[in-house]
């Protein structure tokens, strides 16, 4: 199992000062630099925005789990967001799923348990010309072959 | 203002839905996510009926009687082809999804043919997403249950499936869903519900329950009420009620 | 620095443009998405560098009291269309195009053309149907038919600079505008007949004249930057190569019907868009072109960038505004429409990215210009995003009513590898897919729509005989299923039937009477459901269904996919007479299902195959077979 590392809420406060207290209408914004801060929202984060917003929780739990963007659970180091946007499926790009999940062993949603990886699926990346796409963190690798994406991945 | 509802004039008022007034009329149109008391979603879509009106030139549009807002002229059919398909329709769905639940059977019975059999989706809910229950809560001023995710998935339940810490077990989402999806066990001093258990104050009457001690917390903090409401049951209530008239009848 | 009045707006002009003419070559290095991720951001350092190291009188920036004589001006702009062959290099005056740009070319570049005048050859554009080299953007075909407007500065202007969209003219329509009555910039727009580029094509004019029209203390204008169909980036490319283009257009609208609050709604998967846009609005508000007295005007007019948390349905209008509200994204009934009572129940305006970005020419160049392109009822240009199974694809933008042929077969210059053409698919999930009898509709609103597709916001997939249309209804069924706010029972439970219906059939399971009930469902769906989502998702499958019925048929009756594409139907074989046994296969099988020697016929092993279509898709000899 992955366990969770405590969260650091003085990072949580940190990124939560940058918003007006008790303004509603940042919610989804702070949920989602809190998630560039730690990788994922972990409880706490969630109910300290709520707080601080002045949101109640059960509306807060219902935006952090309706927006894909947002993970409750912790993610590996790596994110791979493999495109599944309409060009990159009609240019293959469900062999680039399945490699990634020989190669490194997980499906979409799921993290290695050396939290190095994390497979995620996302539809269009805006570079449907270069189909299929793959972003590693931040790297965009563009027209995947079928059989390369693990090593061009582990290869950093 | 007039509208017609099925051949009949009747008069509306301006900001009414068809739904308001159809009420007022006696003039049944099924609903799943209605009720009086809270504000209108549009999510059941039972509701359903066919408009149209003379300058419409022949057009006609589906709409929720529960959210559309009544003009001048408008002309509704509850029951055309068009609306038992879409009502038959969203029936047919919600038994596939729900099978275990009567009151849906029964409106798709109500609505005529039971159509088409979809692949049943048996995960033993008998939640159909129609937040009755979360707008109830809301309106208590509770706020202990919520949706959950989206699309097929949604589910209704407290802030990280934990026992919620706002419930005050006053039972107004048991009470309010219409196909009893939401679990409450109930024993003469204790209460259950969303896994969080309560114990009843006892009327100080006649020992049954009269309310969770956290509904009454609340309600001493929150609302102004005769000091009897937290402790006597209603049932004594009205005995007492009644033998004061009677008192002050002789 | 501000930019208080029109006087000063013209003065800064002036400067910039004589700043412009004394620039001798202007290198533009494309920075749209797709060249960023082929590696432009580290071509254009090292063209600055290099540039520098050889002595040649580089500048970065427009300067507008420059002392270098013949300097060159090196700049990032946005998509230049062309994404496919990127990073892109564009070379001006002389219309020179490289291609493919390297950091390991930029020596060549800096040395030979830009310090010698020469053309590097190798990295010109090589036109596939006869290999000939070919020098500019004038000369090759994927640029012929075009016509720029809403994407006029996108790949042209430097996408970070203000004063490079004012040098290329910008913000001189706001002054325009600012001039006239508000009454005059909506009969403007409302004579030009722009009609909304996200999808629905509703008249733009005539939604802001609604919006003056009703009652209330506030007005809202929100930009639409969501652009949630899968497979488009048409208004991506707008938000971060020309991002002063779409304030420009919202500042106009503000002063039409009256508003002083504006945001922009950005998908979080655009991350760059976000950013330039939010640098942009900075550098407005520095330069007093945004906030208050708008140049020297009354006007005043705030714009806050919101990023989206990934939900197709918060394109929605009703779903947008709640998620800028922090709420979930559930769409609302519109029985009062959001130009009435939209965001915080104010009137409001919303409209698309490239809705906003053709305002400017639209006053510009007035409304005769821009409604004698295109058709009588759709007018004007529309971008699209050309993809799929295409030799050229990228951005483009061409007039209304230009046919569906030319834009494939012209612009796009067939299908790849010389495949028979099956269907282009436009509007995203919400549309259809058109077959080849179809090659000649001309483009516009109404066609699309009579011919069962939709315009949408500007996706077109190109889909060749390796496409299955049962596996593409069904995998647009799947991401409306995921997509889903879930709030209503047509949509929540019905994509999810019909899905399972498409299902069935991908796995040969269908039965005769499936197709009826699918057809049926998807009725129901459409005119039963809450928001548009789901009153469009059957799109995708009633249009496949009606014209690739007998495709359907096959497998139901059959069992059997046509296109080798729905794996439990398909049994992938090699076939011996055309296999060179290069290996190519052989390598990119996932389960190492194929075995064979170097220069030996390989073989498939059933029993390891998962039928995904790797090896169909990477064999140079069209040897592997689908039954
Ligand atoms: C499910 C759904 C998704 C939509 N997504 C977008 C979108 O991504 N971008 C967009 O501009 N409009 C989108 N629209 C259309 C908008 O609701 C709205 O009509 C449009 O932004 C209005 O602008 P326009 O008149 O300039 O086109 C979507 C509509 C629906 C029903
Ligand atoms: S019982 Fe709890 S969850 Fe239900 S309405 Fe009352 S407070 Fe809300
Ligand atoms: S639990 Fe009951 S009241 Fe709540 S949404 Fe489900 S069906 Fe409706
Ligand atoms: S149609 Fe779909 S997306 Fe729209 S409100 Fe209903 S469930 Fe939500
Ligand atoms: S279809 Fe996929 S699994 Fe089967 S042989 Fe080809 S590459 Fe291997
Ligand atoms: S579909 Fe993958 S980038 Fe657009
Ligand atoms: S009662 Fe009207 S939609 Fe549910
Ligand atoms: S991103 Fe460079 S041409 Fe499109």
């Amino acid at each position: 199992m992955n366990v969770a590392p405590a969260v650091d809420m003085d990072r949580v406060g940190a990124v939560l000062d940058r918003f007006e207290k008790g303004e509603r209408s940042h919610l989804v914004h702070a949920l989602q630099d809190l998630q560039s801060e730690i990788h994922y929202l972990p409880k706490e984060a969630i109910k300290a925005a709520a707080k601080y917003l002045d949101v109640p929780l059960h509306s807060a739990f219902s935006v952090a789990t309706f927006y894909k963007a947002f993970s409750l659970v912790p993610r590996g180091e790596t994110i791979i967001k493999v495109c599944l946007g309409t060009s990159c499926h009609i240019r293959g790009a469900s062999v680039v799923v399945e490699d990634l999940r020989i190669g490194l062993g997980v499906g979409p949603g799921e993290t290695t348990q050396d939290m190095k990886y994390t497979v995620e699926v996302v539809n269009c990346v805006g570079a449907c010309a270069l189909a299929p796409v793959v972003i590693a963190n931040t790297r965009y690798i563009a027209d995947v072959k079928p059989g390369t994406i693990v090593k061009i991945i582990e290869e950093g | 203002m007039y509208i017609y509802i099925d051949g009949k004039k009747i008069s509306a008022n301006d900001g009414e839905t068809i739904l308001a007034v159809a009420n007022r009329n006696n003039i049944y149109i099924p609903t799943l996510c209605h009720h009086e008391a809270l504000d209108d979603v549009g999510a059941c879509r039972v509701c359903m009926v066919e408009i149209t009106h003379k300058d419409w030139g022949g057009w006609t549009n589906l709409v929720t009687a529960c959210l559309y807002p009544v003009e001048e002229g408008l002309v509704i059919s509850t029951s055309s082809d068009a609306v038992r398909r879409s009502r038959g329709t969203t029936l047919d769905l919600l038994m596939a999804r729900c099978p275990t639940s009567d009151v849906i059977r029964w409106m798709a019975e109500e609505n005529g043919e039971i159509s088409v059999r979809y692949e049943q989706v048996d995960d033993g809910s008998k939640c159909i997403m129609c937040s009755l229950c979360v707008r109830a809560c809301e309106k208590m001023g509770c706020n202990a249950i919520g949706t959950v995710g989206r699309g097929h998935d949604k589910k209704i339940a407290p802030p990280f499936f934990e026992n919620p810490e706002n419930c005050i077990g006053c039972g107004a989402c048991a009470a309010i869903c219409p196909t009893g999806h939401i679990e409450m066990k109930d024993t003469r001093t204790t209460r259950e519900i969303w896994e969080k258990k309560f114990d009843f104050v006892a009327c100080e009457v006649c020992g049954e329950p009269v309310m969770t001690e956290e509904y009454r917390d609340y309600a001493i903090a929150n609302r102004d009420l005769p000091a009897d409401y937290y402790t006597t049951c209603s049932a004594c209530k009205k005995k007492k009620l009644a033998s004061h008239f009677d008192k002050v009848g002789s | 620095m501000g930019i208080a009045n029109l006087k000063k707006l013209e003065a800064r002009r002036s400067a910039l443009h004589k700043a412009h003419e004394n620039v001798k070559t202007q290198v533009r290095v494309c920075s749209g998405t797709g060249c960023a991720a082929l590696g432009a951001f580290e071509v254009y350092d090292a063209l600055v560098e290099e540039s520098k190291k050889a002595g040649l009188p580089v500048q970065v920036e427009l300067a507008p009291c420059g002392k270098d004589k013949d300097p060159i001006f090196v700049s990032l702009t946005g998509c230049q269309g062309f994404c496919q062959i990127g990073p892109l290099v564009h070379i001006l005056p002389e219309d020179i195009l490289y291609t493919g740009v390297k950091v390991s070319s930029v020596k060549d570049i800096v040395g030979k053309t830009l310090a010698d005048g020469q053309v590097i050859d190798k990295l010109l554009y090589k036109n596939p149907e006869d290999k000939k080299r070919l020098k500019g953007r004038a000369d090759i075909p994927f640029y012929k038919g075009q016509e720029l407007v809403a994407l006029e500065g996108c790949g042209s202007v430097a996408a970070d600079s203000l004063d490079s969209y004012i040098a290329s003219g910008g913000f001189s329509s706001l002054a325009k505008a600012l001039k006239m009555d508000p009454d005059q910039v909506i009969a403007e727009v409302e004579k030009s007949g722009l009609r909304g580029r996200g999808g629905g094509g509703f008249p733009t004019g005539r939604k802001w004249r609604s919006c003056v029209n009703a009652t209330g203390d506030e007005r809202f204008v929100i930009c639409n930057g969501d652009e949630g169909d899968p497979g488009a980036f048409m208004d991506c490319c707008i938000m971060e190569g020309d991002p002063y283009r779409v304030i420009e257009g919202m500042i106009i609208c503000a002063h039409a019907v009256g508003s002083s609050t504006g945001f922009i709604y950005v998908r979080h998967e655009y991350p760059r868009a976000v950013e330039r846009l939010s640098l942009a609005v900075k550098t407005c508000e520095e330069n007093g072109l945004l906030g208050t007295k708008i140049l020297g005007s009354d006007l005043n007019f705030d714009i806050s960038v919101a990023r989206g948390g990934g939900a197709f349905v918060c394109g929605e209008s009703t779903a947008l505004m709640r998620s800028i509200e922090g709420s979930v994204g559930e769409p609302r009934a519109k029985y009062v429409r959001s130009v009435q009572r939209g965001f915080r129940d104010k009137p409001t305006v919303l409209n698309n990215v490239e809705t906003f970005a053709c305002v400017p020419s639209i006053i510009n160049e007035g409304s005769d210009w821009f409604a004698s392109r295109g058709t009588e009822k759709s007018s004007g240009t529309k971008a699209f995003c050309l993809v799929g199974k295409v030799v050229n694809t990228g951005l483009i933008e061409v007039p209304m009513g230009t046919k569906l042929r030319d834009v494939v077969f012209g612009i796009g210059g067939g299908i790849i590898d010389g495949r028979p053409f099956k269907a282009v698919q436009t509007g995203g999930p919400s549309g259809g897919c058109l077959g080849e009898n179809y090659l000649d509709l001309p483009v516009d609103f109404d066609a699309l729509a009579e011919a069962g597709s939709m315009m949408g916001s500007g996706g077109m997939i190109v889909m060749d005989d390796r496409t299955c249309m049962v596996d593409v209804a069904k995998y647009f069924l799947n991401f409306l299923m995921e997509e889903s706010c879930g709030k209503c029972v047509p949509c929540r439970e019905g994509v999810y039937q019909l899905h399972a219906l498409l299902d069935k059939l991908s796995r040969g399971e269908g039965e005769p009477q499936d197709l009826e009930k699918i057809q049926r469902l998807g009725k129901e769906i459409q005119v039963s459901s809450l928001c548009g989502l789901g009153k469009s998702a059957p799109n995708p499958v009633l249009s496949t269904l009606k014209n690739f019925r007998e495709e359907y048929e096959a497998h139901v009756n059959d069992k059997r996919c046509p296109a080798g594409v729905c794996r439990d139907i398909t049994t992938f074989t090699i076939d011996p007479d055309k296999c060179t046994g290069c290996l190519v296969c052989k390598k990119a099988c996932p389960p190492d299902a194929i075995s064979g020697e170097k220069k030996q016929v390989h073989v498939i092993d059933q029993d390891k195959c998962t039928q995904c279509g790797a090896c169909r898709l990477v064999c140079k000899f069209d040897a592997v077979v689908t039954s």
